[in-house]
């Protein structure tokens, strides 16, 4: 039988809550996983690229970009970007372009004091230069596969050991990603109204995410050495290049004549 | 803390590459002396767990939410040198793939907030523990790493900022980088981490190293090594880079003279017209007729030996009243 007491109406309106960043902590880390879940096998044209030569040129530019003082020339280069701006598919050029903006703006309002002191020139080519090396960097992780990316920076001298830790590190952003939020979810479900051990249980949240993590990865040695591993990791990069490769190629050549001739 | 390409020289960024090299060497010899082939994979995921820490917004006083780096609670827990990992291919991931942070800027980034910040918490946390060997010294040793870590690498941070303008100018003596001195950078940078961001860094570390202690403390780095001598050559690099203060035209912030805050509002307040004056031992930190770059550095030094002094003297008294306790 139900007792009594259970049976009563009970009138309890909790104090309002501020459960924002909660929220907040779960939105962003949905977008990260989103980010790296999303798919980018489109047949569009700069998703048919050879990943890796569009690394190279990519920091080649950045690099450029970074000595350059010729107007002239960041303004070719931005124009190229903004073209490559819109052979993206159409979600993630919104995306790109979202991303991108919210920095270098931020950065142009802290620089307006020093343009009222006469120094607007310089200013404005920071700023032009932000915004054309952040959409370099946005473009090259929306329309390359990860996994493309880091096996490039081998060519960089980056060390395979390096290169493989990254590679478990990518994917274990995505699962114990997907951990966290089930604890922040749980969080909100069962804390109703202001309780001050709220805050205590997100760091908490972070202890028990440390501890999973560690199990996680003894688990996942294991299964690697079920599998034969042997603690040697070798990349290989894939120099196969299309009749498109070469036409990238004599752009970027281009582009790069472009700077040696403006400064 | 993510500085973004463009804002420093190309020639700052490589010369921060080339200081990371040795680094990341050393960094890489250590952990594979120290981790066993079975806990490679957890360099990967402890890199993982670095940047999803950076995920979580907490509530700040105001209504805002802030995030913490966790560079000091990685090296607690994990020890230095695989923090030095851990960070840098958060940092790496984070500059590839989102757009946070610089290509070029990377080995800036990762003085920073992967070799700064932990080895400064975890050799300030074995400090604590040393000074109070108790659970309290533990739980002040991870507060405080988190604290001052991210509060010196703010600091290291705003230098970098700061010296931009003095040493990269055009033709016309414009600033061609990040605009603004030292005398803007510094306090720009540190006064947000002293008040919010040290303290947010602070709990975060303190209340995830006492859960994990609590739940499973055997996963806790020990470490053979005792020495502190780490700590020492961060203490150093700071202190040769005190005479930076010479470049700047200004005096640091709250530290003005009569003639400055009469520059400022315009009066000189009667109060302060002369009893503002006092003696220091040391006035303008330099030492009379020595020059002045000499005479920073000097002053650094006295001030280091003088709170190294006054903490061995507390740790002496911790020790005998500890064996008294026995």
């Amino acid at each position: 039988m139900i007792p009594e007491w259970l049976s009563e109406k009970d009138n309890y309106i909790p104090k309002e809550e501020k459960n924002l960043y909660i929220e907040k902590s779960i939105f962003s880390l949905i977008k990260t996983i989103s980010i790296i879940r999303q798919s980018k096998s489109q047949d569009k044209l700069v998703y048919l690229l050879n990943p890796t030569l569009k690394m190279v040129s990519t920091i080649l530019n950045i690099v450029f970009i970074s000595l350059s003082r010729s107007f002239i020339y960041l303004s070719v280069v931005g124009i190229y970007v903004l073209v490559n701006l819109f052979l993206m598919e159409k979600r993630s050029r919104k995306r790109i372009l979202i991303r991108s903006l919210i920095f270098p703006f931020i950065t142009l309002i802290a620089l307006i004091p020093s343009m009222f002191n006469g120094n607007v020139y310089n200013s404005l080519l920071l700023f032009q230069k932000i915004i054309t090396t952040i959409l370099l960097m946005n473009l090259l992780s929306h329309n390359t596969k990860w996994s493309d990316i880091s096996k490039s920076l081998k060519l960089l001298f980056i060390p395979d050991i390096f290169i493989w830790i990254m590679e478990i590190t990518i994917k274990y952003i995505v699962l114990l990603g997907e951990y966290s939020i089930n604890l922040l979810y749980a969080l909100k479900l069962r804390t109703i109204g202001k309780t001050s051990n709220k805050y205590n249980s997100l760091t908490g949240i972070m202890g028990n995410l440390f501890i999973k993590s560690y199990k996680m990865s003894e688990e996942m040695f294991h299964a690697m050495e079920c599998r034969g591993f042997v603690g040697e990791y070798t990349t290989k990069m894939n120099f196969n290049f299309k009749k498109i490769d070469y036409i990238y190629i004599i752009i970027n050549m281009l582009l790069i004549s472009l700077f040696i001739y403006f400064n | 803390m993510h500085i973004p390409d463009n804002y420093l020289s190309p020639s700052t960024c490589a010369i921060f590459g080339v200081v990371m090299l040795p680094i990341w060497r050393r960094a890489s010899v250590k952990v594979k002396s120290e981790i066993t082939r079975q806990k490679m994979p957890l360099l990967g995921v402890a890199a993982a767990f670095s940047f999803l820490i950076m995920m979580f917004n907490i509530p700040l006083p105001g209504g805002t939410t802030g995030h913490a780096i966790g560079g000091a609670l990685i090296a607690i827990l994990l020890g230095p040198y695989s923090a030095v990992f851990a960070v840098t291919i958060a940092l790496a991931i984070q500059a590839l793939f989102f757009g946070d942070g610089g290509i070029l800027a990377i080995g800036v980034n990762c003085f920073n907030m992967a070799f700064i910040m932990p080895f400064t918490a975890f050799y300030l946390f074995k400090l604590m523990k040393k000074i109070i060997p108790s659970k309290k010294g533990e739980y002040l040793g991870a507060f405080l790493g988190g604290y001052i870590s991210v509060n010196i690498a703010a600091l290291v941070t705003a230098i970098e900022f700061g010296v931009q303008p003095l040493l990269f100018k055009d033709s016309s003596g414009l600033p061609l980088y990040s605009p603004y001195g030292l005398s803007v950078s510094i306090p720009a940078m540190t006064i947000p981490h002293l008040l919010v961001v040290g303290i947010l860094e602070g709990i975060i570390t303190l209340g995830a190293y006492s859960y994990i202690k609590k739940a499973s403390p055997e996963i806790i780095y020990k470490g053979k090594t005792n020495k502190i001598k780490p700590l020492y050559i961060i203490i150093g690099i700071l202190i040769l880079v005190t005479p930076l203060g010479l470049l700047a035209n200004g005096t640091a912030w709250g530290e003005w003279g009569t003639e400055e805050i009469k520059n400022f509002i315009g009066f000189v307040p009667k109060g302060m017209e002369d009893g503002f004056n006092f003696k220091a031992l040391i006035p303008d930190y330099s030492l009379g007729n020595v020059q002045e770059y000499l005479g920073y550095i000097i002053s650094a030094l006295l001030g280091v030996i003088i709170i190294l002094i006054i903490f061995k003297i507390l740790s002496k008294i911790n020790i005998n009243r500890n064996k008294k306790g026995e």
